[in-house]
């Protein structure tokens, strides 16, 4: 599934991604949220600000149009008061009248100012002096109202036979050809004659109240701009925005646009075009006030509509007032784009703060990766720096812990190790030389038979030559040469009387005569009669004995002839001088006693070694070749061992091995068998 | 006492030798010594006439030098013996010892060493003698 791989592939970033890209994520999703709702609340703010200001502006606008109204009405009714009216109508003086209504006509802005005569026919009509008179004017039911004495103004749809009457000029001015307009509702008719007209009329009275006529001014909208341009000065002030202008005022005539500053496409006044549907069903149809956003020609506008009644209450026209929704469009892209950008700024700023944060936290935890690489890869003596108390930090503890529990465990194995190999190597030493003392123990016992015939056998012919050697030597006046000779039979017995005596020594095992004794003091003992010896040879004595050793059962002449041999055999090995170093301990299992007699003379040659043990083997010019063989003979005997280590040319260790518990006492051998 | 009387040793081994060349050590002076060459000619001439000391060897076929010892201290406990051993053992030593033998004595000796202990036991027997009233 594509969207598991893509899940699998984001939880396979690295941690200060995923960090970075979850927050990313919340905020991404916040920011667009924001957005969202903030440019909706942001929209219609703003729309509804410029929606209550176009209403109030339509307002303004009304007024403009009332205040026009008033001011034809006030104008009319002034000049109706005037003495000249009265005699024209008395039927004096028309055509002055004519001029003098013609002059404030043209003064005040009027397209129409006519008299009538208290029956409604028109007496004067001051546009044209020579048009024609006397048609009635009473179905204007303004002037029907001044007829009954009252003033009356408001707005009015002007048929084209009334305009026509008032001059063709009229009539061409409201004529207009209809525009198509895509959104504007049908209507059958494809032009509009009729006009839309302000007029105000004003009974005209003699001095003692009696109605001699009615004095009727209009104002026709159609194609007039006075008014939609001064509302446009007074409410917008004019104001442009990139050459368009910002308000824009319009007057419909039914739904047909006759006076307006909105331009079309060519920059002309976009009279003869129409309303939309929509606006006409509310504003026309339901009479009431509609404001909204609305495509008006060429652009989007905010705008509002209001109804125009005439003086019956039927809804004749509209006024509109309309802002153009460029500016507010671009005030709220640019608040958009400031608030995009403080957001942009936000993000990055928290994308900085975030991988700050995020390389915080995964810094430690890239340094305890690389930590226990490290460890894993042996370097057990690397630790974390633990400075923070967060999770971080006591996991960086609680890691240094693991990591000493660690060395310490590797230091014990290690140790362990060493020691399991040394001990491997100590009872391979032992086995071999086990085997060893079994060829040398047969060699002995069988050797030990011998020695006791052997000796009894050789001693009984040296004890005659001995005694009458020595009987000759007794006798008086002996030759010198004959003395000599006497002398040189009796030393040589001795001599074979020694050998043989060794022989027996090493063959005769005499019962030891154990007692508990510290084996130092043999040590100590055996070294002191051995000093003098050995600094004439040049040779330094070191001791290095373990005072704590517990006393055992030896026999403790026996042991120190045993020492007292191996002590000379290692000074015999350095003629030139050496050091001699005894040490004494604790074996490592706890069971033996070991004295080391460690020299630095000529060593024993690899092939010696086996023999070493062996009864006669010597090496030396003097000795019998038994000192080795009957020391060895003692230590097995109490039960222990005694082992060489040798190289040539550097010394020699020999370890005496003595077990704390003797053998026992049926397994000794008191006496060679006879 | 008139005219000392010679004292009379007895040399009992096996080996010729051994016997003459203990003789030759001590014979004159004061001392007769005659030889046997097995326990049981000891024995026979002991019988015949008591000697004063005599010297045993320990090892001999027939008649060990311990028996003989045994027998001669059983006949009489006052008895002087020295015993002679060419393979001295720290068990027969004591053992002779405790059968009653003035000393023991291992092969080769010197001269002095043997004319030293045998003049020890005369002199006990002297001794003895002296102090007794004089004895067979």
């Amino acid at each position: 599934m594509p969207f598991r791989r893509m899940v699998q592939r984001l939880l396979d970033l690295p941690l200060r991604r995923k960090l970075i890209l979850s927050f990313l994520a919340i905020i991404a999703i916040g920011g667009i949220l924001t957005l969202l709702v903030g440019t909706r609340i942001e929209h219609q703010t703003i729309i509804s600000l410029a929606e209550a200001k176009v209403r109030h502006d339509l307002a303004s606008a009304w007024m403009v149009y009332e205040e026009r109204l008033n001011s034809l009405r006030d104008t009319v009714r002034l000049r109706a008061r005037q003495e000249d009216l009265r005699e024209a109508l008395g039927g004096s003086d028309v055509a002055g009248v004519s001029g003098r209504l013609d002059a404030i006509r043209r003064e005040f802005g009027l397209d129409v100012l006519n008299l009538t005569d208290a029956r409604g026919r028109v007496v004067v009509r001051s546009r044209s002096a020579d048009a024609p008179v006397g048609d009635a004017a009473a179905r204007d039911p303004l002037v029907a109202r001044a007829l009954r004495n009252e003033t009356a103004a408001g707005t009015r749809i002007v048929s084209r036979d009334e305009l026509l009457r008032e001059g063709d000029d009229l009539a061409g001015r409201a004529w207009f050809q209809f525009v198509s307009t895509p959104m504007a509702a049908a209507r059958p008719e494809d032009h509009e004659d009729k006009g839309m007209m302000l007029v105000a009329a004003a009974p005209v009275i003699d001095d003692s109240g009696v109605l001699l006529g009615v004095l009727t001014g209009g104002l026709l909208f159609n194609r007039n701009y006075d008014l939609v341009d001064r509302v446009k000065e007074i409410v917008f002030k004019g104001e442009k925005y990139k050459g368009h202008d910002i308000g824009t005022a319009t007057l419909f005539q039914d739904d047909l646009r006759i006076s307006t500053n909105v331009l079309d496409s060519q920059g002309q006044r976009a009279v003869g075009t129409r309303v939309s549907r929509e606006v006409k069903e509310a504003v026309l149809d339901r009479g009431e006030t509609y404001v909204g956003r609305a495509f008006v020609v060429t652009a989007w506008y905010i705008t509002a509509y209001r109804p125009i009644h005439d003086i019956a209450g039927r809804t004749v026209g509209m006024l509109y007032v309309g802002m153009l929704e460029r500016p507010y469009i671009d005030l709220r892209n640019r608040v958009m784009a400031t608030f995009v950008g403080i957001a942009a700024l936000c993000v990055l700023f928290l994308i900085g703060l975030l991988s700050f944060v995020a390389r915080r936290i995964t810094r430690p935890l890239a340094v305890m990766v690389d930590a226990t690489g490290k460890i894993a890869s042996g370097d057990l003596a690397h630790r974390v720096r633990a400075e923070s108390q967060d999770e971080i930090g006591q996991l960086a503890r609680a890691f240094n812990r693991m990591t000493d529990e660690l060395s310490l465990a590797q230091e014990d194995l290690t140790q362990w190790g060493r020691t399991l190999e040394r001990r491997v190597e100590e009872r391979t030493r032992e086995l071999r030389d086990t085997q060893d003392q079994l060829v040398v123990s047969e060699k002995l016992a069988s050797l030990g038979k011998m020695a006791a015939g052997v000796a009894h056998e050789i001693n009984n012919p040296l004890t005659a030559i001995l005694l009458n050697s020595h009987l000759l030597l007794e006798r008086p006046g002996l030759d010198p040469g004959e003395e000599e000779a006497l002398r040189l039979i009796a030393d040589e017995t001795t001599r074979c009387a020694g050998i043989v005596g060794g022989l027996l020594d090493f063959a005769r095992q005499t019962p030891s005569q154990a007692a508990p004794t510290d084996i130092n003091d043999i040590v100590d003992r055996t070294l002191q009669l051995l000093e003098m010896q050995a600094s004439v040879r040049n040779i330094r004595i070191e001791k290095a004995l373990d005072r704590t050793l517990p006393a055992i059962e030896i026999d403790k002449n026996k042991i120190q002839q045993v020492f007292s041999n191996l002590a000379i055999n290692a000074c015999e090995a350095m003629p030139t001088g050496g050091t001699l170093a005894v040490a004494s301990l604790m074996s490592r299992d706890g069971t033996h006693i070991e004295i080391t007699f460690t020299d630095t003379g000529v060593g024993i040659p690899k092939e010696n070694i086996p023999r070493l043990f062996d009864p006669f083997f010597t090496t030396k010019s003097f000795g019998t070749g038994l000192g080795l063989a009957v020391s060895y003979g003692i230590i097995r005997q109490r039960g222990g061992t005694i082992l060489v280590r040798s190289v040539v040319g550097k010394g020699t260790v020999f370890t005496v091995r003595i077990p704390l518990i003797p053998p026992r006492e049926d397994k000794r051998i008191e006496e060679a068998p006879l | 006492m008139t005219k000392p009387r010679k004292h009379r040793i007895l040399v009992v081994d096996d080996e010729l030798t051994v016997c003459k060349s203990i003789r030759q050590v001590l014979v004159g002076g004061d001392c007769d010594v005659d030889m046997a060459q097995s326990g049981e000619e000891a024995l026979s001439k002991e019988a015949e006439q008591p000697y004063d000391v005599l010297i045993v060897d320990l090892m001999m076929p027939g008649l060990s030098g311990m028996d003989l010892l045994r027998m001669l201290k059983a006949r009489n406990p006052k008895a002087r013996i020295i015993m002679v051993t060419g393979y001295p053992t720290m068990r027969n030593t004591l053992q002779a010892m405790q059968l009653g033998a003035m000393d023991f004595l291992p092969k080769p000796f010197l001269p002095t060493t043997l004319r030293s202990l045998v003049a020890a036991a005369l002199a006990a027997g002297d001794d003895e003698a002296g102090g007794s009233g004089g004895a067979g």
